[in-house]
């Protein structure tokens, strides 16, 4: 077997880097791929305790006759962006009691 | 500013609709009056028909249910989760005990005293929402061996959201505010100043009573009072809040409570958990950073959060 000249060998160390570079980007995609299909697919628990329960904690939005409407499903109860004020201006009263 | 508004009655209790645009009543009202239909549909404990009669008559068995029954279901546990159970829609046996099973109308015209039954309550803590077993994906719900659920609490409110939500969408603009006994529900651009609110502890005191006025320019508003939805059996006075702790209708502090939060559903889980915590209520509503009124069973007033100054103002 004849002796690689150096431009030869210069060569063959390319192609070995080129093939390590891609063969390093190919293993990272394909973990990051596998890692977002097993996410997608395993809702996970929603606490610590013992209950099988599976749930969403994302914006829900449900059809319904026709219409689509949002629920929220946050993890907090949530505020209004503007306090109320008192009820010297506006318009429209309505009751809020018990019923 | 003139606001358009159509009133009639619906799921026992009253339900007034508002818009801004007074040619788009008719279609708010209609689209209130679907979303209504469907979740009478869905979750009325009273109608044998119903989506929640037939999985309460089903407990122990995976249930495929509707779009709206899992939303519900879901907004139930959520509502649990977040007051560690105070709001848990496994009171549904507790509450057909006491005696509420059948429209409230028919419950408050029978009074089981005048036969001579003796009525002996034992405190038992209801099964709990943990048991509950719902996949939102595949739409399945199954309940443990003896649970009845009751989405009377979170139900109410959630389609208030619903009918506000789908009236708007109707209308294709401006603003409307749904009233569902008091539960309160606004979407889209309020009029000027925001919608004028009259807080009591009966829903159908009219909008112009005395009592204190606010403004409110989206999201929710919700009233939890014991005073109101109240039967006798056997003597014993009861009301329509349970303590999932005992099964009981609660016998804490506050007899009502008001919120104002991002939805009408979270306002109505706040106010109810409130009810429900008793004197643990004013810490808990602070953490939350939620606006709220908390009148006493004496009748002393508390304001929580950025609730602004009592006023009374004529409407």
């Amino acid at each position: 077997m004849d002796s690689l000249t150096p431009t030869q060998r210069d060569r063959g160390l390319d192609r070995l880097r080129r093939l390590t570079y891609w063969a390093t980007a190919g293993g990272l995609i394909a973990v990051v791929g596998v890692g977002i299909a097993a996410a997608a697919s395993y809702a996970g628990k929603a606490s610590s305790t013992a209950t099988a329960q599976t749930t969403t904690t994302t914006t829900d939005t449900t059809t319904s006759s026709g219409s689509t409407s949002s629920t929220s499903s946050s993890s907090s109860l949530q505020s209004t962006p503007q306090a109320p004020t008192t009820g010297s201006s506006g318009s429209g009263t309505v009751t809020s009691g018990g019923s | 500013m003139a606001v358009a508004v159509k009133s009639w009655k619906a799921l026992g209790t009253s339900v007034h609709v508002l818009s801004t645009h007074d040619d788009g009543l008719e279609a708010a009202t209609t689209a209130v009056r679907d979303v209504l239909e469907d979740v009478d549909e869905a979750y009325s404990r009273f109608r044998e028909d119903s989506e929640l009669t037939r999985l309460n008559a089903n407990a122990g068995r995976t249930i495929r249910i509707s779009p709206l029954l899992a939303t519900a279901i879901d907004a139930a546990l959520r509502a649990a989760r977040l007051t560690d159970g105070a709001v848990d829609p496994t009171i549904g046996r507790a509450i057909r005990v006491a005696g509420y099973d059948d429209d409230f109308s028919r419950i408050a015209a029978e009074d089981f005293s005048e036969r001579g039954r003796e009525m002996k309550l034992h405190a038992w803590r209801v099964p709990g929402w943990q048991g509950i077993r719902l996949d939102r994906r595949l739409r399945t719900v199954c309940l443990p061996h003896g649970v009845e659920l009751d989405l009377g609490s979170t139900g109410k409110a959630l389609a208030a959201d619903l009918a506000a939500a789908a009236a708007l969408a109707a209308v294709g603009g401006g603003g409307v505010l749904v009233s569902l006994g008091g539960d309160i529900a606004i979407a889209g651009e309020p009029p000027p100043g925001g919608w004028r609110i009259l807080v009591a502890e009966d829903s159908r005191v009219k909008p112009d009573g005395d009592g204190d006025v606010i403004c409110v320019p989206s999201g929710g508003v919700a009233t939890s009072s014991t005073t109101v939805r109240r039967w006798s059996r056997g003597g014993v006075v009861f009301h329509h809040i349970i303590d999932p702790q005992t099964s009981l209708p609660t016998s804490g502090p506050f007899r009502t409570v008001t919120v104002v939060a991002a939805t009408c559903l979270d306002a109505n889980i706040a106010s109810t958990a409130a009810i429900v915590r008793g004197e643990a209520a004013i810490d808990w509503l602070t953490s939350c950073r939620l606006p709220a009124r908390l009148v006493e069973n004496d009748g002393t007033i508390h304001y929580i959060g950025p609730w602004p100054d009592p006023t009374s103002v004529a409407a």
